[in-house]
């Protein structure tokens, strides 16, 4: 096993598992479309706010894990809003910063700007975090499968799917035994190592592609890969929760569309 | 007795390499347990690999059958749906992701319906212990789980003979126990199956037959009494003669026991020594044998294990497969015996302790039948009961394994 749990790990075992796929991720790509269509800040933030309690609440992903992970989008967000804060005009002067050669500005046209932007930041984010947290690609690849994308591409994703957990775990091996013979003392040493492992590691991976050739070839590979998976299926609690929701949340999009922060 | 399998003569070299097999001509017969045994680089991969056409041999002929193999697509394809192989390394083996769609790799290759393929899937999970397992990703698995997905992808094609190259390799040892009990349990279905290994105590306990290599050669083959008895033989095929064979040996040229058939279990070596203090009438050799109870943990919960082995002398519990295993742990029942539990539990009977079996499905009346063999084979009456009373046909409706 490798040291680091992965999205994919808490998805695999997440206490929404068994609601179908389907539904869940209809709400993260509804919540995305009408947190990027709404013209006030009051939609993304009641978004973001919900689906994270439905994250950390129904589907019980570890609330500091999950805090962790909004951690890296938020600081991209505030980085990029600074920027904008300072360089959108239009409206009333709030603060100005005199600096020697010209003058910082913050307007409220700015300012409302920045806060929206951050606001669709954070329930777009939040809304993927559902999808990731509570489907696993396995569900994915089904809902793919169903939705009749082309097999090549179905396929190629599903042995990528499972040799990325081959190649984590062979890297994780490699790399050990670079630490335990003291690879990585050093600066060079570190990159010697580095160059080391990618070379290891691209032989294993042509290995285990030859490998994997005779594998299909042994169990009869005829040019069919997989098949979908069954999907639980949908229960109207769950429907009728989900379309409830959205509903609510176009009413809000509809009924706050003015209310700005300044 | 039918040949399914048969070599003469076959070579083969290695791209660039050196000569892997060098003659190698065995015959393999239909429903047997074979164990090809050798050290590493003797040329046993290299030879399961002639068993379904992954290679062909440079001279010489595989046949499959009583006809030689054909070598196109449609052939080998036919060829590779019934002799199964089941790669050392399961990592290898497992290319979809989740074990479902694993196990259904060979069966839609086939172009089986859906109905049938998820029969095929099922049928195999069970056989293997993995029901409910359909969902769980192959990173998610301990390495006897995935070895046991890999099996269960080879028999959802319904193969004539399974083919395992290294079994038990990187396994634990109740991991292993447990597989080489699969093993047994698909043999006595009328499969053939082929293990390579250099476990020679393994080897010993398990096949009927055994093929000896070194250096692409066969050295010996016959029963394992035979094969192991060599010990010049065993020398240059860099392996040990199993403990159990070689203790036999020395108690027969000191005269402590008589020589008959090599004893290959605790079991029934203990009985060789019985038998040869207590003369043969074993019968009267001691009190009353204790009895088995045997307990479906499909059918009662876990108060009513706990009830039974209060109410009832039960000295000693073990539990038989994936299923009781989980339910002894889920109910916290302390397990006296995870593997090799039917000779166990016999060996308890016999001084007089009963013992409680936990098990389900098929493995049930498996116990039964080798406690029965048993007791007509030594001339022992022992008693194994089912509890709780078996379910009158027509209500015993299968629970769900998987609560």
């Amino acid at each position: 096993m490798t040291m680091h749990r992965l999205l994919e790990d808490f998805a695999q075992e997440n206490a929404l598992r068994d609601v179908n796929p389907g539904v869940k991720i209809l709400l993260g790509l509804a919540s995305i479309l009408l947190c990027i269509s709404s013209p006030g800040p009051v939609t993304p933030l009641f978004i973001a706010v919900s689906l994270s309690a439905a994250t950390v609440g129904l589907a019980r992903i570890p609330p500091r894990f999950y805090a962790r992970l909004l951690l890296v989008p938020a600081s991209f967000a505030v980085m990029s809003i600074a920027v904008i804060l300072f360089l959108t005009g239009g409206g009333a002067v709030l603060v100005s910063i005199p600096l020697p050669i010209f003058t910082l500005t913050v307007t409220t046209g700015g300012a409302n700007l920045a806060f929206l932007l951050v606001a669709r930041v954070l329930g777009g984010m939040c809304s993927l975090f559902f999808i990731s947290l509570t489907t696993p690609m396995t569900d994915i690849f089904t809902i793919m499968q169903r939705l009749r994308f082309p097999t090549v591409f179905i396929d190629l994703a599903m042995l990528i799917y499972r040799f990325i957990f081959v190649v984590i775990d062979e890297a994780g091996q490699i790399y050990r035994s670079q630490r335990m013979r003291l690879g990585y003392g050093t600066f060079s040493e570190s990159i010697r190592s580095f160059g080391m492992l990618a070379g290891a590691l691209f032989l294993r991976t042509w290995e285990s592609g030859e490998h994997l050739v005779r594998a299909m070839d042994a169990r009869c590979y005829d040019g069919r890969f997989g098949l979908p998976d069954e999907a639980p299926p949908v229960s109207p609690t769950w429907a009728l929760g989900v379309v409830l929701y959205l509903g609510l949340v176009a009413g809000i999009s509809w009924t706050t569309a003015t209310i700005t922060l300044c | 007795m039918e040949g399914i399998l048969e070599i003469q003569n076959a070579r083969y070299r290695y791209p660039h390499g050196p000569e892997a097999l060098r003659g190698v001509s065995i015959r393999i017969v239909q429903g047997s347990k074979v164990a090809l045994v050798g050290p590493n680089g003797a040329g046993k991969s290299t030879l399961f690999q002639l068993f379904n056409g992954m290679i062909r041999p440079d001279a010489g002929t595989v046949s499959f059958g009583g006809a030689p193999i054909e070598y196109t697509a449609r052939a080998l394809r036919d060829l590779r749906r019934r002799v199964g192989l089941v790669f050392q390394n399961p990592d290898v083996q497992i290319i979809a992701p989740t074990v479902y769609q694993d196990v259904a790799f060979g069966p839609v290759n086939l172009g089986l319906a859906r109905d049938a393929i998820d029969r095929a899937v099922r049928d195999a999970l069970s056989a293997v212990g993995l029901a409910g397992y359909e969902k769980r990703p192959p990173h998610h698995l301990s390495g006897g789980e995935k070895k046991r997905v890999a099996i269960a992808g080879i028999l959802a094609m319904e193969p004539d003979v399974l083919v395992f190259d290294e079994p038990t390799s990187s396994l634990d040892p109740a991991s292993s126990e447990e597989i080489m009990e699969l093993l047994d349990e698909l043999a006595t279905d009328g499969r053939t199956i082929i293990i390579s290994t250099h476990d020679v105590e393994l080897a010993y306990r398990w096949a009927d037959h055994v093929i000896l290599m070194e250096q692409g050669m066969v050295l010996a083959r016959g029963s394992p009494e035979e094969v192991f008895a060599d010990h010049a033989l065993l020398r240059a095929a860099r392996l040990k003669p199993p403990r159990i064979l070689d203790l036999y040996h020395e108690l027969v040229a000191r005269g402590i026991v008589e020589d008959r058939t090599p004893p290959r279990s605790v079991l029934a070596f203990t009985d060789c020594i019985e038998q040869h203090l207590h003369g043969s009438s074993l019968r009267t050799a001691r009190e009353a044998a204790g009895t088995v109870y045997i307990c479906n943990v499909d059918a009662v919960d876990g108060d009513a294990v706990r009830r039974l082995i209060t109410e009832r002398p039960i000295g000693h519990t073990g539990a038989m497969g994936t299923r009781a295993k989980e339910f002894a742990n889920r109910e916290l029942i302390l397990l006296d015996f995870t593997y090799g539990v039917i000779d166990k539990c016999i060996l308890k009977s016999l001084i007089g302790e009963s013992s409680l079996i936990l098990s389900s499905g098929g493995m049930i009346d498996h116990t039964h039948r080798r406690i029965a063999e048993y007791s007509a084979e030594s001339g022992r009456a022992l008693i194994a009961v089912t509890v709780p009373e078996p379910m009158p046909p027509g209500s015993a409706g299968r629970l769900p394994g998987y609560l």
